[in-house]
């Protein structure tokens, strides 16, 4: 048998219930050639997967955080083995696609392959991981499972559905497109369907949750595309804060073009009757609608829950500001929306800044050196309308082991040239956090 | 080998500030490294922006650099997007991230400007040489930037800021460009945004 062929028979994948010392003896051969074939392929193992042969991290999720992190671990030591876990064979970026909704972007130019990841060298498995054991140090994914040096657990948001009654049953109609792909395409095919005349309800969940600003930009571009197709539509939007979260008055200044626009502070969204196209707020009133963008409140992803990472609040993870080590087990990291105690907003650029400083922190520790201390920065862009753009810097230090915001400062106003930055910004970060070969 | 090669040999690693033992050397070596891997978000993979607006840090001479986070943190070069950012790596140690960058290999910009805007831009762009160079090499002993391979789009936008006084007022060695720019229409600028971006 070829060394070609043995890799045919792994990259074909034995029977899922197949143990690897079954598979080993099927197969008639030893550990080396597992590590040659890699883990690519296979959707599921049984035992351990691909024995550790040297320095490992594995890393949980391939969105803005966990794929940067896994490339930059790899460009600061390239003899760590790095495997990223991640569920969905497309990258699709959350920023940008509110212009979608407007029809300013296709979702195509947002979506991009792993194949740069792969060309740095990291080992990408399209699984989802079931469940982080920190005492062993295993990353269970189905019946088999990972072992690591250290994991570095990016999983991002999920979406508490239970906090609005009625929508458990209702999410295949009521969307949030606050994860950006197929549900980000539906809302705008409902929201080209609305008659013109049709109420658009969006409703922004209590903070935190993911994007700040994201609630407001998506605002803008739905108002501007009900403006300029549908002139006789209004769009109600019942916002659960006491105030617009982000760039309050770049916001407001943006919204005197879209007097279509009727915001509601203070009104929080309990229950959705898709039935009757109605939702309730917190005091009790009923809101009609045509179309109805329900974003619900939010906490860290799941396996962070399950793998108690998350505090007493049992939502977010608290984590060492210099590190992103856990605070609740060592050897476990967590990078981006999942963090809470940094005076930091849930940002792409955020989780990407994150994602390196936490990469370099691993390989220091891993190679048993002292951790350079460096602190995140935020940029966000927003788009209020189909060609301009606001901005948001923030500016950090580390004082005494804490991220400390040293300033913010907010764009003058809205500019066409900040809408070329705010291009240029996306084309950078998307090949930081995806390698070169990203682009689909 | 002679004992004075020897010892020149050996002293290489240590005034270049490598470590003795090679195999240990890695990005992280580099003090610089890990405090300006944040500005590839905007700036591109080792400072070389592969976007039209915003500019290559890789290869900029380190006096340039500093001068750069200077005036934007003190806001003689305004910008709501680079202040905060300046402040912070003033913070971190402005020395070696200004090291880092200018000992990154310079990629020209991927994005191409349009053939009729360079020819344009060539002739207008006479009269820079004096300073910038015939082939927009810059000046570094002068803080004259090199503009070849630039974005245009940022050229061109720093080019307007200068022609409205929006960009370092009151800074003498920039008076006489200023100068030059005023009369020169706007379109004219983009053309030798245009041409400079074009040379390698």
């Amino acid at each position: 048998m070829t060394m070609e062929g043995k890799r045919g028979t792994l990259r074909g994948c034995p029977s899922q219930r197949m143990t690897r010392r079954q598979f080993l003896r099927a197969s008639g051969t030893g550990v080396g050639v597992l590590a040659v074939a890699g883990l690519e392929g296979c959707a599921s193992s049984s035992g351990e997967i691909n024995p550790k042969t040297g320095r490992r991290v594995v890393v949980v999720g391939g969105g803005w955080g966990g794929a940067t992190a896994a490339r930059y671990v790899r460009a600061a030591d390239p003899s760590i083995e790095v495997v990223m876990l991640e569920p969905n064979k497309t990258f699709v970026s959350c920023p940008f696609s509110n212009l979608v909704l407007s029809g300013v972007r296709g979702l195509g130019s947002l979506s991009f392959g792993y194949g740069g990841l792969r060309d740095s060298g990291v080992k990408v498995r399209h699984a989802a991981a079931t469940a982080i054991e920190p005492d062993t140090k295993r990353v269970r994914i189905g019946d088999g499972y990972l072992v690591y040096d250290r994991v570095i657990v990016a999983p991002g948001v999920d979406f508490l559905v239970e906090q609005v009654e009625g929508l458990a049953a209702a999410q295949d109609t009521v969307l949030h497109a606050w994860k950006a792909g197929p549900q980000t395409a539906a809302l705008a095919r409902q929201l080209q369907a609305m008659p013109d005349g049709g109420a658009f309800v969006l409703t922004v969940p209590p903070v935190a949750y993911r994007c700040p600003p994201g609630p407001y930009e998506r605002i803008c571009q739905v108002a501007w595309y009900l403006k300029t197709n549908k002139p006789k539509s209004k769009l109600i939007v019942l916002d659960a804060n006491q105030n617009i979260v982000s760039k309050a008055a770049l916001f407001r200044a943006a919204w005197q073009a879209y007097p279509n626009i009727d915001y509601r502070a203070s009104n929080k969204v309990v229950k959705v009757d898709p039935g009757a196209r109605e939702v309730t707020t917190d005091f009790g009133d009923k809101v009609k609608y045509d179309v109805i963008n329900l974003i619900p409140p939010q906490r860290a992803g799941a396996i962070v829950v399950q793998a108690d990472l998350v505090g007493a609040d049992k939502r977010w993870c608290e984590v060492d500001h210099v590190t992103y080590e856990s605070v609740k087990h060592r050897g476990a990291h967590v990078i981006g929306d999942s963090t809470t105690g940094l005076p930091v907003p849930k940002s792409g650029t955020m989780a990407n800044a994150m994602g390196k400083i936490c990469a370099n922190a691993v390989v220091s520790l891993l190679n048993g050196r002292e951790v350079p201390p460096v602190p995140p920065v935020n940029t966000c862009y927003s788009w209020v309308s189909d060609r301009e753009v606001i901005a948001v810097v923030n500016a950090y230090k580390i004082e005494n082991g804490k991220v400390v915001q040293v300033e913010q400062k907010l764009t003058p106003g809205q500019s066409t040239v900040y809408a070329q930055h705010a291009e240029g910004w996306a084309k950078s970060i998307w090949a930081d956090v995806l390698g070169d070969g990203g682009a689909a | 080998m002679s004992r004075a090669r020897l010892a020149l040999v050996l002293a290489v690693p240590v005034i270049l500030g490598l470590p003795a033992v090679a195999s240990a050397a890695g990005p992280l070596d580099q003090p610089g490294y890990a405090k300006a891997v944040t500005c590839a978000a905007c700036h591109g993979a080792s400072g070389n922006s592969r976007s039209e607006a915003v500019p290559i840090l890789a290869g900029l001479p380190p006096a340039y650099f500093k001068k750069a986070i200077e005036d934007y943190a003190t806001g003689k070069r305004p910008s709501a997007e680079m202040e905060p950012f300046a402040k912070q790596v003033k913070l971190l140690g402005v020395d070696e991230v200004a090291a880092f960058f200018a000992a990154q290999r310079r990629e020209p910009t991927p994005v191409r400007p349009e053939r009729g805007a360079v020819e344009r831009g060539r002739a207008a762009a006479a009269q820079c040489a004096s300073c910038h160079g015939p082939e927009g090499q810059g000046d570094a002993a002068k803080l004259v930037p090199a503009l070849a391979g630039q974005p245009a789009a940022y050229i061109r936008n720093q080019l307007l800021l200068f022609k409205a006084d929006k960009r370092s007022p009151g800074d003498e060695p920039l008076t006489k460009m200023k100068a030059i720019l005023k009369p020169i229409p706007d379109a004219t600028l983009a053309d030798v945004a245009a041409y400079y971006s074009s040379l390698r």
